[in-house]
């Protein structure tokens, strides 16, 4: 898979779960710059991401996950 | 009370220890003698400022100038009253007039608030150790904290020195053993009062405390610190081990030692499993209400042998040492074993009443004699009773008071922020389980849909993220219960 279709399908699960039209995926956005990206938002979000994808991820991946890219890197690697 | 287990401990750890890490903030270690240096700092600064009451504003960032400077607001004499740094500054504002606050420490780089006398604690340079407490009374306080108010604004609970040393005696004869070896995890705002407890009880034993950085996922933060630094003491509410649940299978702690769960109502199965991640630990159920100073029952979970619940709700078991509880019906009769009522709590620990706010104090305590002596209670809104051998089993709430990620929220302040926006349409907000079965909030409008853009921007501006509705919907007419109220209930059951 490539990394558009990866940021491309990634996209349209944040719009959805941050109900965000206008987000914009970029490499070095974190939690800090989407409103409501929070502990409760941030599960949901991890779970609407396994499904798109029909990946799984270990707590440690996630954990040492600190930006969008990081994110995209990681479903790179799993696929 | 307070000198003797909350400033003695401390300052002995900072003399005695100069060398052991106290803090481990944002992947820095602080030693005991570095933040010794901080709080004289920050202590020196205040005595330069003339203050007009007692109360000093403490922007709650996570930092090591913000933990100093609770040292050094109680080395002084003074009281600290949080605020917190990404709640609604309109909420800051209020706190700030209800606790006639005229000094604010705060270590962000640029201060939250302008309005007042500002010590900006990060711009401070050290020149002499300032350790010495001033002599006070246990009557003074130590701290305020402004909870959630059904009338739409936060109401203030003071907590005396008295009140917290009487914690602090109770929670050691519980049995903790820690000492300078051990890594305790502080993963609560300092808004919230367990967080007094998660760097007071490593402060007081000279070991260290790890935190979470206010940007970082809470839980995934902590299970790193867990995990990466071997920590051996941790105190979190339930919602926190919920979200660890998908990854039970590869979380293996075995170097924890205490794990004390708060703030919220603990599920049984959820501990039971959660216990073979954490094969040495011995689990502990502390329920509290702010109030009572942090915690005033705990129940110690057996994981050998089968454990107390009630509609799967692990018992809250018996009070601490100092504590008394009893079980009262409307009319303040004291009931029998396993007769349920409310749970009114008395003790050293109580707070004197709430800031400036007697029409709810006349409400909230009340006197009884007991066994000839009189003491003074207080109505905790939780429904309970006591089984033969003396353990409280927890049932609910008598309110609308609801607890989201452990943080106690009145269901009635976010009606009335609702109401204030939309004008004479009937709204109700209820707590719903979402699908990891963590409490979220809904609200309903009775009547024709609109767009809810701006009543999210109105919300944020007054209310905490934490109090913000996940879900807004609309509804033609509110269903009725029989006794002619709306049913929120059946509003809670129409949530998919």
């Amino acid at each position: 898979m490539e990394k558009t279709d990866v940021v491309t399908r990634l996209t349209i699960v944040f719009k959805n779960v941050f109900d965000n039209e206008a987000l914009v995926l970029k490499d070095d956005l974190t939690a800090n710059d989407v409103d409501n990206w929070d502990s409760l938002t941030h599960m949901i979000l991890i779970s609407d991401i396994e499904k798109e994808f029909e990946v799984k991820f270990k707590l440690k991946e996630l954990n040492k996950m600190r930006n969008v890219g990081d994110m995209v890197d990681l479903l790179l690697q799993k696929k | 009370m307070f000198e003797k287990y909350v400033l003695s401990p401390i300052l002995d750890s900072l003399s005695h220890l100069p060398d052991a890490n106290s803090f481990f903030i944002n992947n820095e270690f602080y030693s005991y003698s570095v933040f010794a240096e901080f709080i004289s700092k920050i202590r020196s600064e205040i005595q330069k400022s003339a203050l007009s009451g007692r109360n000093l504003g403490l922007i709650a960032n996570d930092d090591i100038e913000t933990y100093a400077s609770i040292i050094a607001i109680w080395l002084e004499g003074y009281a600290y009253v949080p605020i917190h740094p990404h709640h609604p500054v309109e909420r800051g504002m209020e706190i700030i007039k209800q606790a006639n606050i005229d000094l604010i420490l705060d270590s962000s780089d640029i201060p939250v608030f302008n309005s007042s006398l500002i010590i900006k604690s990060k711009s401070l340079s050290f020149t002499v150790l300032n350790l010495v407490p001033n002599q006070l009374n246990d009557d003074e306080i130590a701290y305020i904290l402004f909870t959630s108010g059904s009338t739409g604004k936060p109401k203030g609970v003071p907590i005396t020195r008295g009140n917290l040393g009487a914690f602090m005696k109770a929670f050691w004869e519980v049995g903790f053993q820690l000492d300078e070896n051990d890594r305790c995890l502080q993963c609560f705002d300092l808004t919230f009062d367990v967080s007094v407890q998660s760097f007071l009880v490593p402060l007081s034993k000279g070991a260290c405390t790890y935190t979470i950085p206010h940007d970082q996922i809470k839980y995934s933060y902590a299970s790193e610190l867990l995990e990466d630094q071997k920590l051996t003491f941790s105190v979190m509410a339930p919602s926190m081990v919920r979200f660890f649940k998908p990854y039970f299978e590869e979380i293996d702690l075995p170097d924890l030692r205490y794990n004390i769960l708060t703030a919220e109502a603990s599920t049984l199965d959820l501990i039971e499993e959660w216990s073979r991640c954490i094969p040495n630990a011995d689990i502990y159920d502390f329920y509290g209400p702010t109030e009572a100073t942090i915690y005033c029952t705990y129940y110690k979970f057996n994981r050998n042998s089968s454990n107390k619940h009630l509609n799967g709700m692990l018992s809250i078991g018996k009070p601490l040492d100092g504590i008394s509880a009893i079980i009262s019906d409307e009319n303040g009769n004291i009931l029998k074993v396993n007769q349920k009522g409310e749970l009114c709590i008395s003790g050293n620990q109580i707070t004197p009443g709430y800031w400036n706010n007697s029409e709810k104090n006349k409400t909230s305590f009340f006197l009884k004699d007991i066994d000839g002596v009189s003491s003074r209670f207080y109505k905790t809104g939780d429904l309970c009773y006591f089984d033969e051998e003396g353990d409280i089993l927890y049932s609910g709430r008598l309110d609308f008071q609801v607890k989201i990620q452990g943080y106690r929220i009145e269901l009635g302040e976010i009606e009335h922020h609702a109401r204030e926006y939309i004008k004479g349409q009937n709204v109700v907000a209820v707590a719903y389980e979402n699908i990891s079965g963590n409490n979220e909030i809904a609200l309903f409008i009775e009547g024709e849909p609109f767009d809810t853009s701006t009543l999210i921007v109105q919300f944020k501006s007054k209310l905490p993220y934490y109090m913000l509705p996940s879900k807004i919907l609309f509804i033609d007419e509110f269903p009725l219960n029989t006794n002619s109220k709306t049913d929120r209930n059946l509003l809670k059951k129409s949530i998919s």
